[in-house]
């Protein structure tokens, strides 16, 4: 059995986005519950976050948008850059403690106290932009994570995979020129499905050409789909790129009882994704794996769904 | 909508007495294809393109130096298109797309009603129009909608729609191959798409399977 982190704080509920938004706190307590239901909390290494220090924020966001993003939130305003992103007084701190925890994640699989981790954070981070926050998203937590382990940590050969039904413009774009941080997304096709980029022809550009990866599904497809491009394109490419340590963008939306996509992924189908995932990481990068919630609406599947995702990490 | 608007202003033009060697230059310089062709007054008296130019060449093969320089110092006046078909600045984007396919032209040189060339509006202009009408840069989500082909069915989307407070991008309707039906194709700007499908699922509007949307007739 592996040594598996689980990064939770109750502090990740404050961040409040009103009535009827699919982006609540109740998804994070869904998510604990099903820990609990399958036994696995005593098998997991808990802990809490940390907040981030804001270098680390600023090496993927303008210092003029942090501040507007604070200055906002703390003037009481409760709707940030699109009407998608509600929030509250206590949404600034809360996303500087999901920076924060994935960075502290990043801390113990790289010293070897963790030989990988499911950080289960909100708000989600694979949109944010560098000067604008999106779909729900405030600051990027992979990303920034990211940043963290190559200035810090002198990590050159970084994968993101990132399997969250929605592409992670905000990820793509951080690293569209660097070679060393390999994005790798799939996801519903861009006509179909917000924020409408993550064509197939978006592969990178200067020395980051190739570094980009983006796999379109076209609505109503999923298990046999995934199932083929992680053998055919997947496999190929993350095995050409050999990368030390793998970042995964998880989100649960591309499940089929989840309104937000076309996506038909099963539970199953999540599992043998997430294997693969897992798989790759033992053969090229030392099992080191980070894996960072993203979206997943659906409360009912939640708990099933991120239960099995931590069995596989713990490789029970 | 109007040409006016879409059109670039700082046209690469060329003399007529200029050289073909001269215009293959300007047009590998400049990225383009077009050359309106203007007198001493900017009127517009031809339009010369890189394909005409190509045809005026002789192949890439041939060794006979003397007939390679003497065709590449020949006039553009030889090798242009005289009076070329041209739109005015108060035509509008719909307008030149129907003349652009059908006389199956890149681009269309612009002139006041003195015949005088202030722009050109090419394919390329249009292209980006097109993004930007349909929201392709704002990040938003597509549905696909069946609705029955009868007065009313789009107030019904637009008030669902309008319910979840959420905002436009654009709005498509198109035919479908079953008649008496219509496709409707909102793009919306959000992510939150979920309790809009549930409440247009509701109201009798189905969800349209994009696979499955054939325009005039449905293939056996």
């Amino acid at each position: 059995m592996k040594k598996t982190g689980f990064l939770y704080d109750e502090r990740y509920l404050l961040h409040d986005t009103g009535p009827n938004h699919p982006e609540k706190p109740e998804r994070l307590k869904a998510i604990y519950r099903g820990m609990e239901d399958a036994g696995l909390l005593s098998k997991l290494t808990l802990f809490q976050a940390d907040p981030a220090d804001m270098k680390w924020i600023e090496t993927i966001h303008s210092k003029e948008y942090i501040d507007r993003f604070e200055t906002s939130c703390r003037s009481g305003i409760t709707v940030f850059d699109y009407p998608d992103n509600q929030m509250c007084a206590k949404t600034f701190e809360t996303a500087v403690l999901a920076v924060g925890g994935v960075i502290k994640a990043a801390q113990k699989v790289i010293s070897g106290d963790l030989d990988n981790v499911f950080c289960a954070v909100r708000p989600p981070g694979h949109h944010a932009e560098h000067g604008s926050a999106m779909g729900f998203c405030y600051f990027n937590n992979v990303a920034i994570a990211a940043r963290y382990l190559q200035i810090e940590c002198h990590i050159n050969r970084i994968a993101i995979v990132d399997i969250d039904v929605h592409h992670g413009n905000g990820t793509q774009h951080a690293f569209e020129e660097d070679p060393e941080i390999f994005y790798y997304s799939i996801h519903q096709h861009p006509t179909f499905a917000f924020p409408g980029t993550g064509r197939a022809f978006e592969s990178g550009n200067g020395p980051g050409t190739g570094a980009t990866r983006n796999y379109p599904v076209l609505p109503g497809y999923g298990d046999n789909e995934y199932h083929g491009l992680i053998q055919r394109d997947l496999l190929p490419v993350l095995e050409h790129f050999s990368p030390e340590i793998i970042l995964v963008s998880t989100g649960f939306d591309a499940h089929v009882d989840d309104d937000m996509s076309d996506i038909t992924l099963s539970t199953q189908g999540y599992s043998r994704l997430m294997e693969r995932i897992v798989a790759l990481a033992e053969l090229y990068a030392g099992g080191k794996v980070i894996s960072v919630l993203e979206g997943g609406y659906c409360l009912e599947r939640l708990p099933e769904l991120a239960a099995n995702h931590v069995k596989i990490l713990l490789n029970q | 909508m109007f040409i006016s608007k879409v059109m670039t202003k700082n046209v690469v033009t060329i003399d007529k007495d200029a050289d073909i060697s001269t215009a293959q230059e300007k047009l590998s310089k400049h990225g383009i294809r077009h050359l309106p062709v203007v007198n001493e007054n900017d009127l517009l008296i031809g339009i010369v393109t890189d394909r005409d130019i190509r045809s005026a060449l002789p192949s890439s093969q041939s060794t006979d130096k003397d007939s390679i320089a003497k065709i590449a110092s020949s006039k553009v006046e030889e090798i242009m298109t005289r009076s070329p078909i041209s739109i005015s600045p108060l035509d509008t984007i719909q307008d030149a797309l129907l003349l652009l396919q059908k006389n199956r032209f890149g681009a269309l040189p612009v002139v006041d009603d003195q015949g005088k060339l202030i722009g050109i509006i090419s394919t390329r202009d249009l292209l980006r129009e097109f993004i930007e009408v349909l929201g392709l840069n704002d990040p938003g989500t597509l549905l696909c909608l069946l609705v029955e082909d009868k007065i009313g069915q789009m107030k019904k989307i637009v008030d669902a729609v309008s319910e979840e407070k959420i905002s436009f991008g654009s709005i498509l309707v198109s035919r479908y191959w079953e008649e008496g039906k219509r496709a409707v194709f909102p793009y919306l700007l959000t992510q939150n798409i979920g309790p809009l499908k549930t409440k247009l699922k509701n109201m009798g509007c189905s969800l349209l399977d994009p696979m499955d949307w054939y325009r005039d007739s449905h293939p056996k």
